[in-house]
This record gives C-alpha cells, structure tokens and sequence, in this order.
C-alpha cells in the first residue's frame, strides 16, 4: 500500500469489483483497449477482469474514500523482463490527477516489486493527453502510434503506444518529488 | 519441454503450455505452408487479429537456412495479395525484432514502421528492438497497379 495526502494505492479486493465495474461500464471508458466495447456482464466480469493479469491496484480518495480509479499490471513477460498496464479512471474523477498520482505510485510499486525493464500501454488518441505532461518531462516516452487503428464509436481514432522505462523512472526528478512527498504520510 | 525459435514471438512467447497456445491459435483467421520442391515445408504465414477494425497482422515464419528464406522471399508478395483479397483488411501489420532475416524481400520497403520497443527482449544473448510496420490497402494497391503497367 503506498498512501499519499491525497490517495492510497493499495491492492484490489473482492468487494471492490463492483465499483471497478462501474467504471468500466461509463460509455466513455467502455471502448476500452481491453474490451473493446464488448465489456462482459458482471457476473461473467471477475474472470474476464483477471485475464492475463497478473495484479490489479486501486487508487482510493483519502477525502471521499471511493475507489476513484484503478491500474492493472497485464501480460508481464519474465523472459523479455516488460509488461503492461491499463489505467481506468472514474469519469467524475478525470481531471483530478488523483489516477495519474495512481500512476505514479504504480511505477514505484511495479519497479520495486517486479523485475521488469520497461511498462508498456496502448491509449486511444482521445485519452493520449493524460500522458502528455509525463511525455513531456521524459518519464514516459511514445514508442509510436498505430495510426487508425482501432474504430471507436463509429470512427476511426489512433492508438498510442506509451513506454516507461524502469531506469528511467527511477532517475526522475518526478519520483524524487513523489516519495519525498509521500514519505510525510507513511 | 520443446523450446519455440524465440524470433517466432507471437508462438514462443509463452511455451508450448496447451492453454497458451489454444488462445494463441484462436487468434488465427488463415494460414498457408509453403513446401520447397522436395515437398518439405519450408516456411507459414498466418492472418492474426484480424477484426471488426479492418487490420490483421501477417505473421511469417521461414526456417533459419538461406533457401528456407529466399523461398520465403519469393511467394512473399502472392501471401500478401492472398490477405488483402480474402478479408477486408485496411492495414496489415507486420511486427519483427531488428535481427529477423528479411522475409519479405521488395515489399519490405512498402511497409511504413509506426511503432519501435528498443530492447524489447534478449535473443541468443542480445537485446533486439521489435517493430511494426504497416501497409495499407490503398498503397498495397498503388503497387499492384505499378506491377500491371
């Protein structure tokens, strides 16, 4: 669990799958990479939630105390030492930065618990711009982008390829801000 | 437990685990062998992730011999028609690590690099970046076109 003044980051329960569920099932998150709008129904839900995952964190408002969001670790590759993420905010939450302060407690947690080089992502163009302040100071670079990749609501959008590198993470002047910050609530 | 040429990612990734590879052959919408005169196989392409967003990904494999290769090389460009005339596909993918023998021969230079993992994972003892590449339809066709005049 990493707790900062504003969120706790800690691992998911049984009994949060019903908001995590809720989040996923706003139609502006539906067309998600994972689903692709084919989100199941929720008793069928735990088992698709759990595909190929290998750990599922929430991030928790300290003021409200809700689930605001949640990021997923998926498809970890040992051998080629990477990973994936996926990253779900609630939609009344987006905005806030409380997910993307997620994000960074979720780098902390994922390089210091898995041997894992790099974290990928895939986002949709209309979502890219939650990674764009992290693109710009270097904590996140784009390996690319699918162009039309995908149809979202009827029209054709791009795919971002996002990539954080453990090394460096670990470098960053983010994450110095980060832990000092955290270290006054733990 | 048999060990998958690492260069053939999307089969070796994971083992020869049953459940693994059952996923991974659903994924599969066609599939051609090439045979070299003796009969022998030599080389496969496969339409993977082919969807409702009009985009698959050709996955081709030669065995790791010059004349495995060159075959592979030579019937390259009917696998490539094979996959656009037989789904509706806007954009093929091609993805391969940076030391993968060429297998594509000319229509290489058709295919447009849109995403590259730098040191995406070890083979015999190095780092490789792993990148995909894309055709369109409308260059595809562009090509074809160029080929009849």
């Amino acid at each position: 669990m990493i707790t900062t003044s504003r969120i706790v980051f800690r691992p998911v329960q049984p009994d949060d799958y019903l908001r995590l569920y809720e989040i996923e099932s706003d139609p502006s998150t539906a067309m998600t990479w994972r689903y692709r709008g084919d989100l199941p129904p929720l008793q069928e839900y735990e088992p698709a939630l759990w595909r190929q995952t290998q750990q599922i964190m929430v991030v928790e408002g300290r003021e409200s105390g809700t689930v605001v969001g949640y990021l997923q670790l998926h498809d970890v590759d040992l051998r080629a030492g990477h990973g994936w993420f996926s990253l779900y905010s609630g939609p009344e939450h987006r905005g806030s930065g409380l997910v993307m302060e997620g994000l960074m407690a979720f780098c902390e947690w994922a390089f210091g618990n898995w041997p894992i080089r790099w974290l990928y992502a895939h986002s949709f163009e209309h979502n890219v711009h939650a990674f764009e302040s992290g693109l710009r100071r270097g904590e996140a670079v784009r390996l690319g982008v699918l162009r039309e990749r995908m149809v979202v609501g009827g029209a054709l959008t791009d795919v971002h390829v996002i990539g954080i590198e453990r090394e460096h993470w670990l470098a960053s002047p983010l994450r110095r801000r980060f832990n000092t910050l955290r270290a006054r609530f733990t | 437990m048999a060990d998958v040429d690492p260069r053939w990612w999307r089969f070796s990734r994971d083992g020869l685990e049953p459940s693994h590879l059952l996923e991974t052959a659903s994924g599969v919408a066609a599939g051609v062998i090439v045979f070299d005169e003796g009969q022998q196989p030599v080389a496969c392409a496969m339409l993977a992730d082919a969807g409702a967003s009009g985009t698959a990904t050709l996955e081709f494999f030669s065995l790791p011999d010059p004349a495995a290769q060159a075959l592979a090389r030579r019937y390259a460009p009917d696998l490539v028609v094979a996959a656009f005339d037989g789904a509706p596909i806007r954009r093929l993918y091609v993805e391969r690590f940076s030391g993968d023998p060429d297998l594509l021969g000319d229509l290489a230079d058709l295919f447009e690099i849109e995403v590259r993992y730098p040191d995406f994972t070890q083979i015999d003892g190095h780092y490789e970046d792993r990148t995909i590449a894309v055709l369109t339809a409308e260059r595809f066709q562009e090509w074809r076109e160029g080929l009849r005049r």
